[in-house]
């Protein structure tokens, strides 16, 4: 394996798929666990030690990128040079101004309309993200992932105004 | 990162601040958004209908200084150009009249996008108007 760019899902054995079985990864982090543990080696040269003190280092950030279903796409998008959509969503460009409007006048009731409204989007978002995830395991293709990248753009950008929103609240 | 003189004049006394009627068919509106920020822009003109000069124009923008200043920077050069002449605005004009450092650069993209939102807005309503 090379370890400068390690393929976190070849890492665990795994299909390159954006919807996993949960416990499967779990049950096999654990089984690499131990077998790539610093301990298991130190009766062995340096170089292994080394070695796998640096796999236990993929290990974990394999394990943690996989597990939640956002890291992983946004990972699996990064790897197929995938870019995530960066923009404010045009249909909510609306929204967004009249939030900003409602932050500046102080409107209670029209920031908490806000709070609501953006809420229920990154509901719809998720959503939505999770049935294109699975559309583009049935079959994989560019246009699915261009898909789930522009759905991942939104998610995030979602999540940052609601969580500056909330802050306000 | 220093800003220009310019620059922090027009993000200390914005230009044009304001709203229009959307409404009215003679004004047009462009309401854009930015990467990655979330700045978002609102850009209105108010078009004579006769000459096609761009009589009043203004904005509201939610973002960094440099987007206030760029689109500020905007409203003053739209007065008194023809829609098409207002089409001619480049987001590198701006960018150089306000010395945008190089990560800012996409503040002017926003403005310029905002004119021609504004103006296609214009035109469309316009097109309308006529046909009625």
């Amino acid at each position: 394996m090379d370890l400068r760019t390690p393929d976190y899902f070849a890492f665990f054995g795994l299909p390159r798929r954006l919807t996993i079985d949960a416990a499967e990864l779990e049950r096999r982090y654990y089984d690499l666990s131990r077998r790539l543990h610093p301990d298991v080696h130190f009766r062995r040269g340096p170089r292994e030690q080394q070695e796998s003190l640096e796999a236990a280092a993929i290990l974990n950030d394999a394990y943690r990128t996989l597990k939640d279903p956002a890291t992983r796409a946004e990972y699996l998008l990064r790897s197929e040079g995938v870019e995530v959509a960066e923009r404010v969503p045009q249909e909510l460009i609306e929204e967004v101004y009249g939030y900003n409007l409602a932050l500046e006048e102080a409107d209670a009731e029209a920031l908490a309309e806000a709070r609501r409204k953006f809420a229920g989007m990154l509901e719809d978002t998720a959503a939505e993200l999770e049935q294109a995830a699975r559309r583009y395991d049935a079959e994989p293709g560019p246009e699915a992932l261009a898909r789930v990248g522009a759905l991942v753009g939104r998610r995030r950008f979602l999540t940052r105004l609601l969580a500056a929103a909330e802050s306000r609240a | 990162m220093s800003y220009s003189k310019t620059l922090l004049d027009h993000f200390n006394n914005p230009r044009n601040v304001g709203s229009l009627d959307r409404n009215d068919p003679a004004v047009g509106t462009g309401m854009v958004g930015a990467p990655a920020c979330g700045d978002v822009m609102k850009l209105q003109v108010k078009v004579d209908p006769e000459s096609g000069v761009i009589e009043e124009a203004c904005f509201k923008t939610f973002g960094c200084s440099s987007a206030i200043a760029s689109s500020s920077l905007a409203t003053e050069w739209l007065k008194g150009r023809t829609v098409d002449e207002a089409l001619q605005i480049r987001n590198t004009e701006i960018a150089t009249e306000l010395s945008l450092p190089p990560v800012k650069v996409h503040c002017s993209v926003l403005a310029e996008d905002a004119i021609r939102a504004a103006i296609a807005d214009y035109k469309k309503k316009r097109a309308r108007h006529e046909a009625e």
